[in-house]
């Protein structure tokens, strides 16, 4: 038989190691590294330097960038097994899945040497200048402007719904360098230092929690050409790259199918009470949560044998980001069930409500489900 | 890890439906329907030419991946023979095929059809069809049973998972049809195709096909490397294909518009091929009520599970 859905013994070791590294490094209570007490960021700093010591922060990339080469299905479940125990890498994870992969395919031998070993260290936050208020899903049609000037550019403009950036030392920015026939042409990457005192950053406060969106200003930031990621006025080709490596993005189900898991565990005795309507809300979202997490994997396994095809991604992510909501609601009631409990019941209550939070921008960040949408159905549409 | 068929299925498959259709493709369907009695002619004798009856998909992986293969062309043609119940039929017993039944009135679609049946229920008894009642629309038939043994638990999930690849090639085909249709009609000076508000159906509908298929294939892979969760699977896989077909077709019919419930479009005709599928033998609400059942505590396979 060809089919086979076995991620096999050393996915199963690595997910074994992963979850007892979680198991002893992480502080009880732990909800992701974006809160109030900066006691989190700190816990995500150290396991970041944990994971890296290991040799498994960067495990995906090559050995000369400080990786280990490891399958796409051991990077699976590191993605996996983060998301579903809240991303315990905090910013990091962006740094690892594709600033680094980025820099080693566009960058040059400088740029490499400077960026790559502190990312594989898990010394560094980047974040990302994408965004602005003007240009959200039609994103070329972004203000902010790099000029040149004598060896140098200056850079002004705003961003906004920047991921990490009080917290990032690094900014991988898109700007207009210059004004062509098309407004994807005359866009260029620069990857630019955030502690100058040309870049301000305001956090937003969000339901999400706070340090999650900022606004980023850059007024009259200076750089200098070595700040230019690849080939200038052709940055839009290294978004659609950075998009590649997002394909198959956060893994989501990871994290409803352990928390749909653990209902039962928690609930005890009181799940025979829980109404059976709502019971078999939870059977079918479990039964969303295989599905989601088999298209992903239909994407990994399409990706890793060359053949990319941006319509089963965006199936993917349409399934997804659907499968976080319709979780999250089945989640809800079931912790309403609860009663007043012991610490462990309390912290599934906060992870269930932190999902439900989280869950709201699924269908808008990194790419909104209206895109998806297009994407997928420009595809359906295509001539054969 | 392997998320595809195997070549050898996926090119059966394709054989398979090139031979559907020079055998009549659509036409097998209209015909069999006007006279339920040519429903062995001439589809019986064009599988077994195909090699169908010499599959064994319960002890050899492989034919198992060409039968799921074949029952998926089937569905692409709603060819009006019962493929996958016949694939499915047990190592045990001398019968020509295995059908699903539930409730106090088990019928399946097997009228008009002079083979040897068994069927089980999802408790694993088993039961000698001895008598067909009237046959009624899509070929259902009331079944007169005896019974036989409880023994026919280790039959059930592949019994459930084969006419859902079926249910597949139904969808298949229906989506397909209805992206050719909203190419070429046109309204308000455009065709449909470039209207928002069709794009975004049609996503809905791939996304719960795509879904399924994946499901499909790992209901498939449990049922036939005999995990202990292999009916769970199989009815999560049954639940799944339900709603796909729900949406689907429902898709599919409102961009046909007026056309689509015509029968001069194969789409009136899939869509009532599919009931049969659809209803037997448990609805959505019945397969989710017996699934959640049978996990009690216990999630459905997974990372956590």
């Amino acid at each position: 038989m060809s089919l086979d859905f076995d991620l096999g013994p050393a996915a199963d070791a690595l997910r074994g190691e992963l979850r007892d590294l979680i198991d002893r490094h992480l502080p009880a209570g732990f909800l992701g590294a974006f809160t109030d007490d900066p006691a989190d960021l700190a816990a995500a700093q150290r396991f970041c330097r944990t994971l890296a010591e290991r040799n498994l922060l960067c495990m995906a990339w090559p050995p000369e960038y400080g990786g280990r080469g490891a399958s796409v299905w051991e990077q699976t479940v590191v993605r996996e097994e983060m998301w579903a125990h809240h991303e315990p890498r905090g910013a990091q994870y962006m740094g690892v899945n594709w600033v680094g992969p980025i820099i080693m395919r566009h960058g040059t031998e400088e740029q490499k040497r400077r960026h790559l070993p502190p990312i594989a260290a898990g010394e560094v936050i980047w974040c990302q200048g994408f965004s602005e208020p003007e240009a959200g899903s039609d994103l070329a049609s972004l203000r902010t402007a790099a000029r040149r000037d004598g060896d140098g550019w200056v850079i002004t403009g705003q961003k906004i719904w920047t991921s990490y950036a009080t917290m990032a030392q690094w900014c991988f920015l898109l700007a207009r360098t210059s004004r062509r026939e098309r407004k994807q042409q005359g866009l260029t990457i620069f990857l630019v230092p955030m502690d100058d005192p040309a870049v301000e950053v305001r956090p937003l406060r969000t339901m999400m929690g706070p340090h999650h969106l900022n606004e980023v200003f850059f007024d009259g930031l200076r750089v200098g050409d070595d700040a230019v990621l690849g080939t200038v006025d052709e940055g839009w080709a290294i978004v659609g790259d950075v998009m590649a490596f997002e394909r198959v993005g956060i893994a989501r189900y990871a994290r409803c199918e352990r928390l749909l898991a653990l209902a039962p565990v928690v609930l005890g005795e009181r799940w025979e009470t829980v109404p059976a309507e709502l019971r078999g809300r939870w059977v079918r979202a479990l039964t969303l949560c295989r599905r989601a997490r088999l298209l992903a994997y239909r994407v990994v396994a399409l990706q890793d044998a060359g053949r990319v095809r941006p319509a089963d991604a965006a199936a993917y992510r349409i399934a997804v980001t659907r499968l976080d909501q319709d979780s999250a609601e089945v989640l809800m009631e079931l912790a309403a069930e609860l009663p007043a409990g012991d610490d462990a019941t309390e912290y599934y209550r906060a992870e269930v409500a932190d999902h439900w939070r989280y869950s709201q921008a699924a269908t808008v960040s990194s790419g909104s489900i209206e895109m998806q949408r297009i994407l997928l159905s420009r595809s359906m549409l295509a001539d054969k | 890890m392997n998320t595809e068929l195997g070549d050898e299925a996926i090119e059966f498959g394709r054989q398979a439906r090139r031979a559907i259709e020079a055998a009549g493709g659509d036409e097998l369907l209209t015909a069999a329907v006007a006279e339920p009695a040519t429903r062995e002619m001439p589809a019986g004798p064009l599988l077994a030419g195909l090699g169908a009856w010499e599959l064994s998909p319960r002890t050899d992986p492989d034919d198992a991946e060409a039968a799921a293969a074949l029952c998926r062309a089937a569905g692409w043609w709603a060819l009006p023979y019962p493929v996958a119940e016949r694939l499915a039929r047990p190592l045990d017993l001398d019968v020509d095929g295995l059908s699903v039944v539930a409730g106090p009135a088990p019928a399946a679609p097997l009228a008009g059809l002079e083979l040897r049946w068994a069927v089980v229920d999802p408790d694993g008894n088993r039961s000698r069809v001895v008598g067909c009642g009237e046959p009624g629309d899509a070929f259902v038939t009331r079944l007169r049973l005896e019974p036989l043994d409880a023994a026919g638990a280790a039959d059930l999930a592949l019994a459930l998972v084969l006419p859902c690849w079926t249910l597949l090639g139904m969808l298949d085909r229906a989506l397909e049809l209805t992206v050719a249709h909203v190419r070429l009609r046109e309204q308000f000076g455009r065709p449909l195709a470039e209207f928002q508000g069709v794009q975004f159906q049609l996503t809905d509908a791939e996304v719960d096909r795509s879904g399924l298929e994946m499901l499909a294939k790992h209901a498939l892979w449990s049922a036939v490397s005999g995990r202990p969760d292999a009916v769970e699977d199989a009815l999560a896989l049954r639940m799944a294909a339900l709603e796909a077909a729900e949406t689907v077709l429902r898709v599919c019919h409102q961009l046909h518009g007026a056309v689509g419930f015509c029968d001069e479009t194969t789409l009136s005709w899939i869509s009532r091929a599919s009931q049969p599928l659809r209803r037997l033998p448990l609805g959505l609400s019945a397969t989710r009520d017996l699934l959640t059942r049978r996990l009690g505590r216990r999630p459905l396979s997974g990372i956590y599970g």
